[in-house]
């Protein structure tokens, strides 16, 4: 084969040495040569490659018989050139020829089919792109279609008139009922021209008022200018008129520059003034309202919001604590620092002035605390008249017991604020009762009267009212100017009841006999320990009738040889509610009315049938009017004891008092009753 | 009423309802409380059961005396006495039944009664008090019927002897007079300050305790409480009790006092005191045995005190009623 491959090449080369030369020499007979080379391809056409590739065969079979023939000659000795070899070489000639047609053949053929398969694929080429464009175009189509219908349109969000309130409020023209009855889409459109017409007409009505509200904003900034024109003015006036008002004492300035200071009070303060200064205005003309304290401390306090320290303090206390487990001696000054700021009261405080008629003045001045957050009151007494000074009054008039109980129960020894317990606590303090003296009492009422309001834990205490501010003034207001006028009656009684003296007004006369042969011989207070020691008084404090808040005294009447200890108990609320007394009689023995039927009639003589003994109103003449009661008892008492007329020669205590009878009923009381115009003792 | 009247309370009186479970109790301000026993005495009684079912005013001066009959219960004020009927009470309404005086002579002062008593032979009220007189009320017709006149002072306190038809009345003079409750006619006069080992002259000379049982009458004041034997009318014995007695009752084979002092004296019929019970009020007014219901068979008494103690047991206190 491969000397057959070569020997083509070789032929082929042959070929186109042989070809051009036929080229150069007919020139002229150029068309026949093309027509013949188109005439091979036009025979290549006819011939079937299955008939040349058998032809191949053929004659590549007799070139080699044709050669083994000449090889067989050749070796049989037959001479070169000899007629035999010549033929088979002429013959073989042949053969070369038309394998070279062949071959020729071939590769045309070869070239053809390259060329028709070039031209298939530039054709499938071609297809592939008009598909490939027509895919895309597809895609593009869909997603445009999908694109519409996600489409929301804008009139959606818009808030239509429902579809009854269109037909029957948008003209016939736009509605076009017939059209839009049947199809929602133009009744759609309909709505929402009527929507775009109704909002003209509304932007139109926006636009009017916009510029009414102009022209009326700007008359009344004109206005303001001319206000603001007058202030010069008008501060003159003021300047030109203080001499007249401080002539005419006319305290207008004052009041103004008092609410100027009052901005800075903190909100319980500021409430209480508010409220004392509209009571004061309104129901009492004898109120008085003033602010004392640090103006420029108060402000800066005022101005920083101050949240932030509270958290500190918090964090603080608690290192304290740790701090307190490993060092003792340095953390006692820094436990008192955080005490006195917890204690802290605001640097301003109120002062009310309440004048009472016979000219005495209750100072009460009111301080906040501001980390408690609570009211404190401490209060001070003027009289008018310097009082002889009783010894027994001291506590009187003093401000731990002026107020105490002003409203039931209301000690004000402990804070009211529930949450002050475990303030308290992280500080070490055990008691607010400590700092009393210092801080003034936090009494109920006075949160009350700055409108703060505190849960009670004991329901038992039912407020006056509600626990606004308003609505307890005046009946406070009351209440405090009862309480002094009441300790200041008993002030005066006091004096001249330790210099023996019972002070009966001309109003009372009448509840006594004219002659009182009793007398008053001592008046001294006693201590709370000492009342309960007594034991004349068990009775009392065994019925809780004697509270440590209570003041404790303890008269002595003389008769002759008898002697009547009268031991009382004063309440803080006197006389709204009264004396309470316990009898003892040194005579002949020791008895008290406990065991004395007699002494028992007579402690209830001045205990429950107080109600005669009030004399005018309010009743302050209650006390002596039962220790002159009591006198007079005693000396009933005294002139009805005799048991064996005649027995024991004269009398210790001869009758005087005129009594119908001298004992009476199971338990032989005494008649301790005196009936006023007739002059003489019964039973009651 | 506030806690200083309550302080200065007495009780004066009982009664116990004629079924048993009721007491009813006055007092010096004129009122009448109404206890339930049956809830006191309830093993789930509470402090409440403790206080009157029941209080309202009955007269304007101190209640002195109650008394229950069958169906009534008299209650004696100022110089009045009132019925009210029991069942009506029970059912707290509170309208008395009728209300009678005697016919007093004096005007200035009203009298107080200071003691009644049923005498059952005619169905008659024996009422003493203040006007020194003993005035007896028919029940039956409603009227006075007689008055018996003899004490020289007010009268304490009224019994009588059911069988020998006598009424025995104690007084303010110190005399113990015994009534012939036919004719009116006084038939004896014990003075018993008169006799020497009676006597007590320190606190005087008023009988405030006159009981009588058959024979015996046990009287007491001023004097010593003592116990009388009334044919040979001479004290047979003497009890050294100290104070004056208000109350006493014969009871079984023991004799119960109350007076001064806080306590119940038990003492033998010989003249010795067995026991002194002690109990709240300082002094005792009265004492009373509820007889009428055996399941609530408790002694009560009451005195200067708004606590009326009740003993389940004789021999002590086991709580106290309260107005």
């Amino acid at each position: 084969m491969s000397s057959d491959a070569l020997k083509k090449r070789k032929s082929k080369v042959l070929r186109s040495e042989g070809g051009t030369p036929e080229m150069k020499r007919g020139r002229g007979e150029g068309d026949q040569q093309d027509v013949r080379v188109y005439s091979e391809e036009v025979e290549l056409d006819s011939r079937d490659p299955e008939q040349d590739y058998l032809q191949y065969k053929e004659s590549c079979e007799s070139l080699a018989t044709l050669m083994s023939e000449i090889q067989e000659l050749k070796a049989s000795g037959a001479k070169e050139g000899s007629a035999e070899v010549e033929q088979r070489r002429m013959q073989s000639c042949i053969h070369f020829m038309n394998l070279k047609k062949l071959n020729r053949l071939a590769h045309m053929r070869l070239k053809r089919g390259r060329d028709q398969t070039h031209e298939a694929k530039q054709r499938v080429d071609v297809l592939h792109l008009q598909l490939q464009n027509l895919l895309y175009e597809v895609m593009h189509l869909q997603k445009e279609i999908s694109k519409c219908l996600e489409f929301k349109s804008k009139h959606e969000e818009i808030d239509l008139v429902s579809e009854e309130e269109f037909y029957q409020e948008a003209p016939q023209n736009i509605s076009r009922p017939h059209l839009t009855k049947s199809d929602p889409h133009q009744l759609t459109l309909a709505q929402l021209d009527w929507e775009l017409e109704q909002r003209k007409r509304l932007a139109e009505k926006y636009k009017e008022s916009q510029a009414t509200k102009e022209k009326i904003q700007k008359s009344i900034e004109e206005k303001k200018e001319h206000l603001t024109s007058l202030q010069p003015g008008l501060n003159a006036i003021m300047q030109a008129s203080l001499p007249v008002q401080q002539y005419l004492s006319m305290p207008f300035e004052q009041t103004q520059k008092q609410t100027e200071v009052a901005r800075h009070l903190p909100p319980p303060l500021y409430v209480l003034f508010v409220q004392a200064n509209a009571y004061g205005q309104a129901c009492d003309k004898n109120l008085g309202v003033s602010i004392s304290g640090d103006v420029d401390e108060a402000k800066a306090l005022s101005k920083p919001p101050e949240d932030s320290q509270d958290d500190e303090s918090d964090s603080d206390a608690e290192e304290e604590q740790e701090k307190t487990k490993r060092r003792r001696p340095t953390t006692g000054g820094q436990l008192d620092d955080k005490r006195r700021e917890m204690l802290k009261r605001h640097p301003l405080s109120l002062c009310l002035d309440l004048k009472c008629k016979d000219g005495s003045v209750l100072h009460l001045f009111f301080y906040y605390l501001m980390n408690l957050n609570i009211m404190t009151v401490k209060t001070k007494v003027s009289t008018s008249s310097d009082l002889s000074t009783a010894i027994s009054a001291g506590d009187l008039l003093k401000s731990e017991t002026l107020l105490s109980c002003l409203y039931t129960s209301d000690h004000g020894r402990e804070t009211p604020n529930p949450a002050n317990r475990y303030q308290f606590d992280k500080v070490g303090i055990v008691s607010f009762g400590d700092y009393l003296e210092e801080l003034g009492h936090p009494y109920k009422w006075v949160q009350s009267l700055g409108g703060l309001h505190f849960p009670n834990d004991t329901s038992e205490s039912v407020r006056v009212g509600s626990s606004l501010s308003a609505s307890i003034m005046e009946s406070t207001m009351k209440l405090l100017r009862g309480r002094v006028q009441s300790r200041l009656a008993l002030q005066k009684q006091f004096a001249s009841l330790e210099h023996s003296m019972i002070p009966v007004s001309s109003e009372c006369q009448h509840l006594f006999p004219a002659k009182i042969i009793s007398r008053l011989a001592r008046w001294n207070t006693i201590a709370y320990e000492e009342y309960m020691h007594l034991p004349y008084t068990r009775h009392v404090t065994e019925a809780g009738l004697a509270k440590e808040t209570d003041l404790y005294f303890m008269a002595v009447v003389e008769r002759g040889t008898a002697r009547l200890q009268a031991a009382l108990v004063l309440s803080p609320r006197y006389p709204e509610i009264s004396p309470l007394f316990s009898l003892s009689l040194i005579w002949k023995g020791e008895r008290s009315g406990r065991t004395d039927d007699n002494l028992r009639a007579m402690e209830s003589e001045v205990n429950v049938f107080k109600n005669e003994l009030q004399g005018p109103r309010p009743g302050h003449q209650l006390l002596t009017n039962q220790i002159s009661r009591l006198c007079v008892c005693l000396d009933v008492y005294l002139e009805t004891e005799g048991q064996d007329d005649g027995v024991e020669g004269p009398r210790e205590f001869p009758r005087e008092k005129m009594c119908l009878r001298t004992v009476r009923g199971p338990n032989r009381l005494k008649p301790f009753k005196y009936n006023h115009p007739q002059g003489f003792f019964s039973h009651r | 009423m506030g806690p200083v009247e309550l302080l200065h309370m007495s009780v004066f009186s009982q009664s116990f309802s004629p079924c048993g479970r009721f007491l009813a109790a006055g007092n010096n301000y004129g009122e009448i409380a109404l206890f339930s026993l049956s809830a006191a005495l309830s093993p789930d009684a509470t402090a409440l059961s403790q206080k009157p079912v029941l209080t309202f005013t009955a007269h304007e001066g101190p209640v002195f005396s109650l008394l229950s009959t069958n169906c009534h219960l008299l209650s004696a004020g100022n110089g009045e006495i009132s019925a009210w009927s029991w069942n009506e009470l029970i059912k707290k309404n509170v309208k008395p039944m009728w209300t009678k005086r005697p016919n007093y002579k004096s005007s200035l002062e009203i009298p107080e009664i200071n003691a009644m008593i049923i005498n059952p032979r005619d169905n008659s009220l024996v009422v003493g008090g203040g006007d020194n007189n003993i005035h007896i009320l028919d029940l039956e017709h409603g009227v006075f019927k007689a008055v018996l006149q003899g004490h020289s002072d007010y009268v304490h306190c009224v019994s009588v002897r059911e069988r020998e038809g006598e009424i025995l009345s104690g007084g303010e003079d110190g005399a113990v007079r015994m009534w012939d409750s036919r004719t009116g006619q006084s038939v004896h006069c014990i003075e018993v300050y008169k006799y020497e080992n009676c006597a007590r002259p320190q606190y005087g000379k008023w009988i405030s305790c006159v009981t009588t049982d058959s024979d015996w009458m046990l009287c007491g004041g001023g004097p010593h409480l003592s116990l009388w034997h009334l044919r040979s009318l001479s004290p047979t014995s003497i009890f050294p009790l100290k104070g004056c007695q208000r109350q006493a009752v014969f009871h079984q084979d023991m004799i119960m006092s109350v007076g001064e002092g806080p306590f119940v004296s038990h003492c033998l019929l010989g003249g010795d005191i067995k026991a002194q019970i002690p109990c709240t009020p300082q002094s005792l007014n009265t004492l009373q045995f509820n007889s009428n219901s055996t399941e609530h068979r408790v002694l009560t008494v009451g005195g200067s005190s708004d606590h009326i103690d009740v003993f389940t047991n004789l021999s002590y206190r086991a709580f106290s009623l309260s107005f």
